[in-house]
């Protein structure tokens, strides 16, 4: 045979076996995206999150009492915090009233923390000081 | 590891920017430094109404004629670039972390609709690569490089769908998508991504050589 011929179908099964070998991959990968994480995990405590008339995430998952003990968080002003003309008011706390009474949907001249900043500010301010506990936006807004 | 993630959300972001921004403007300095020392004959020509009138024309799709003669790989490379600035400025995950970091916020992309036009940026990705391995005169003009270029502006993308969807190694991915985000903005200034600020001078140059030298369209 002549050589350039040769050449052509060395070309010809490499081609081939580039074509098989993307073939494998994709399949790899449609098998694994199958295959992984498609039940709802069971038993997931999640934030209420009805105040939000077309909420694009699922209510973030958090457990109050489990989180606290972990976290070994006793005072309830750490996170339920009252302030006012924009201070914060030590030693008093606001675990009686929603978070939605002070924080609205949208940000306001009163108050420009908006509800759902709020929540993520709150979270994860505390976990990137703390370098513990979920920061990412799936991580908490786990899909249902 | 929170510290890490906050690393690569936080400094990292403003380094990568500054790279990208600063990157640009070192090299349209360079750019015009190496015009001024060896090629100055240009200014005697080049006018701002040629190099507008060509940067016009070939940013009005299918205007030139050779867009014309390559209606499929144009059409897929317009919607290609808008896409590349659209889905990730109007994603609704980046206005939210822009929103918390600066009290800023502007219209966001429904979900549904950023998670197919992400596809189609992947897809025209694949048809871009396919293309330098099938066309033989594009081939002829491809190295490695060029493949490795696909690969790093399709990897936050791809790494975006499947941190959206929760698929697996959740974490993993949106650490890999920060990270590759941000290797893709660092590179621009030096690679040929850069082609964002040195496709109009080229387009200046053509047209006022076509227009105001031979007095001819460069479209």
């Amino acid at each position: 045979m002549k050589p350039w011929k040769r050449k052509s179908i060395n070309r010809e099964t490499k081609m081939k076996q580039k074509v098989i070998f993307i073939g494998f991959i994709l399949f790899l990968f449609t098998a694994v995206i199958a295959f992984s994480n498609t039940d709802e995990p069971e038993g997931l405590e999640r934030l209420d999150n009805s105040v939000f008339e077309n909420p694009h995430r699922p209510g973030a998952v958090f457990a109050h009492d489990d989180h606290n003990e972990i976290a070994q968080i006793e005072d309830c002003a750490v996170c339920h915090h009252v302030y006012e003309d924009k201070k914060l008011v030590e030693d008093e706390s606001s675990e009686d009233s929603p978070c939605s009474e002070c924080h609205s949907l949208k940000p306001t001249e009163e108050n420009s923390i908006s509800l759902s900043v709020a929540y993520h500010k709150q979270c994860k301010d505390c976990h990137f000081e703390e370098n513990k506990g979920p920061v990412l936006c799936g991580e908490c807004h786990i899909k249902e | 590891m929170n510290a890490f993630i906050d690393f690569i959300m936080g400094p990292m972001v403003w380094v990568a920017f500054l790279i990208f921004i600063l990157g640009l403007i070192f090299k349209m300095v360079l750019i015009i430094k190496d015009i001024n020392a060896r090629e100055s004959y240009v200014y005697s020509y080049l006018t701002w109404k040629h190099s507008l009138r060509s940067i016009f024309a070939w940013m009005t799709p299918f205007l030139p004629q050779s867009t014309k003669q390559s209606p499929v790989f144009y059409s897929i490379s317009y919607i290609f670039h808008l896409l590349l600035f659209i889905v990730p400025i109007f994603l609704m995950s980046h206005i939210v972390l822009i929103n918390e970091a600066f009290q800023v916020s502007w219209v966001a992309l429904d979900d549904g609709l950023a998670d197919i036009l992400t596809v189609i940026v992947i897809l025209a990705l694949v048809f871009f690569a396919i293309r330098r391995h099938m066309v033989p005169e594009v081939k002829y003009l491809t190295s490695y490089k060029d493949y490795l270029l696909l690969i790093i502006v399709a990897l936050p993308f791809i790494t975006g769908f499947l941190a959206y969807h929760q698929f697996f190694f959740y974490k993993a991915m949106v650490i890999a998508h920060v990270i590759s985000g941000e290797i893709m903005l660092i590179l621009i200034p030096f690679s040929r991504f850069s082609h964002m600020i040195v496709a109009p001078l080229t387009r200046a140059y053509m047209g006022s050589e076509f227009g105001n030298v031979r007095h001819a369209k460069d479209w």
